[in-house]
């Protein structure tokens, strides 16, 4: 059974006709993967590393499907080259879905950097990004987010703080 | 013993042989080759995205079973992305081949050498991945029976091709990614 806020965003990428997922799972997004797993509907490939996932999740888009990348904020940073390269200069639209790491409540200084940097690293790209800090908010802006990625055919992302997730306990 | 094959032959070889196959085209040499050679809507050649190849193609495999998706990639890229091999194996598509122009150095960036002209063997490592239809082929003949084999089974399918160094003749005369991509996404969708 996953969280409640983790059967929203699995809803927000389902009824935007999001089909195809591919992930390198935390323990966090692993709680919308739960649900994605269980749809018999949804193909999720667990990829090795999270920029295999953007060339695989490019190819499908290619091939008429939309997809979506569900991952921690470390793995943002292993797949920057890919997304600027690829998505961003080809406009090659894809959700990406990244729990956020590193910020408030975090226990392990090693994940701070990174996730300081997340917000800095997506403008820097021009990758429009939410950050909803509850079911609400994620219902109000999570829908818009993905149509207007799709409109500009390019990346966008949904970034999950520990205020919507209860992030993780050290 | 037969002349060593160069990537240029190898190519012209395979797009002999296309009919309704989609090619995902390495940046750089494979791509130029392609696109001298035989350019066509069912061709996806990247520009940017070093490493990624493979994945690109697989995802096209799995999102269209209905078609046979061939990748053409370089020794240097593919090294960039080994572990693609493993979720080649793991999803095991029946329509996906990767091909591989092992050439043992960096083309694009002045031929320094890479891991497959130390001690390296790609179809070995794809074997070790998982992946069991993994050829290593130097010889045109050889090169003839691989592609009968992969475009006629079941794959997936590594097909590392050992080919003489050497740039490209080709020459991009269009670069506008955009567009292609389009072309390329349209060529599909019509399929």
């Amino acid at each position: 059974m996953s969280a409640s806020w983790a059967k929203h965003v699995a809803d927000v990428l389902r009824r935007n006709d999001i089909r195809t997922f591919a992930t390198v799972p935390d323990y966090i997004v692993s709680h919308v993967l739960e649900d994605l797993w269980a749809d018999a509907g949804c193909r999720v490939v667990t990829v090795t590393r999270e920029e295999e996932g953007v060339g695989l999740l490019s190819g499908a888009w290619l091939a008429g499907r939309r997809g979506a990348l569900l991952m921690q904020n470390s793995g943002l940073g292993n797949c920057v080259n890919a997304l600027a390269s690829l998505n961003v200069a080809s406009q090659i639209p894809i959700v990406l879905v990244i729990s956020h790491r590193g910020d408030l409540g975090e226990f392990n200084p090693a994940q701070v950097p990174m996730g300081q940097a997340t917000g800095p690293i997506l403008d820097a790209l021009g990758i429009r990004w939410i950050r909803p800090g509850s079911i609400a908010e994620l219902e109000a802006q999570g829908d818009g987010l993905v149509k207007l990625g799709y409109t500009r055919s390019l990346p966008v992302a949904i970034v999950l703080p520990a205020e919507l997730t209860g992030g993780k306990q050290g | 013993m037969s002349a060593a094959l160069t990537r240029a032959a190898a190519t012209r070889l395979l797009a002999g042989r296309l009919s309704g196959e989609v090619v995902v085209a390495n940046l750089g040499q494979a791509s130029l080759d392609l696109q001298a050679i035989a350019d066509r809507p069912l061709n996806c050649y990247t520009y940017g995205a070093m490493g990624q190849c493979s994945s690109i193609a697989l995802g096209v495999a799995l999102a269209r079973p209905d078609l046979r998706v061939v990748a053409l990639d370089g020794d240097g890229s593919l090294l960039m992305n080994l572990g693609s091999l493993c979720t080649v194996a793991t999803e095991a598509p029946p329509n996906y081949a990767l091909v591989v122009w092992d050439n043992e150095v960096h083309q694009t960036t002045g031929g320094q050498p890479t891991a497959t002209a130390a001690r390296s063997s790609l179809a070995a490592v794809a074997r070790g991945a998982g992946i069991e239809k993994a050829l290593e082929v130097r010889t045109e003949d050889e090169l003839r029976r691989a592609y009968d084999r992969m475009l006629g089974e079941d794959g997936p399918f590594v097909v590392c091709v050992k080919v003489e160094k050497g740039r490209s003749e080709g020459r991009f005369t269009d670069r506008d990614v955009v567009g292609q991509a389009r072309r390329f996404r349209q060529a599909l969708a019509a399929r």
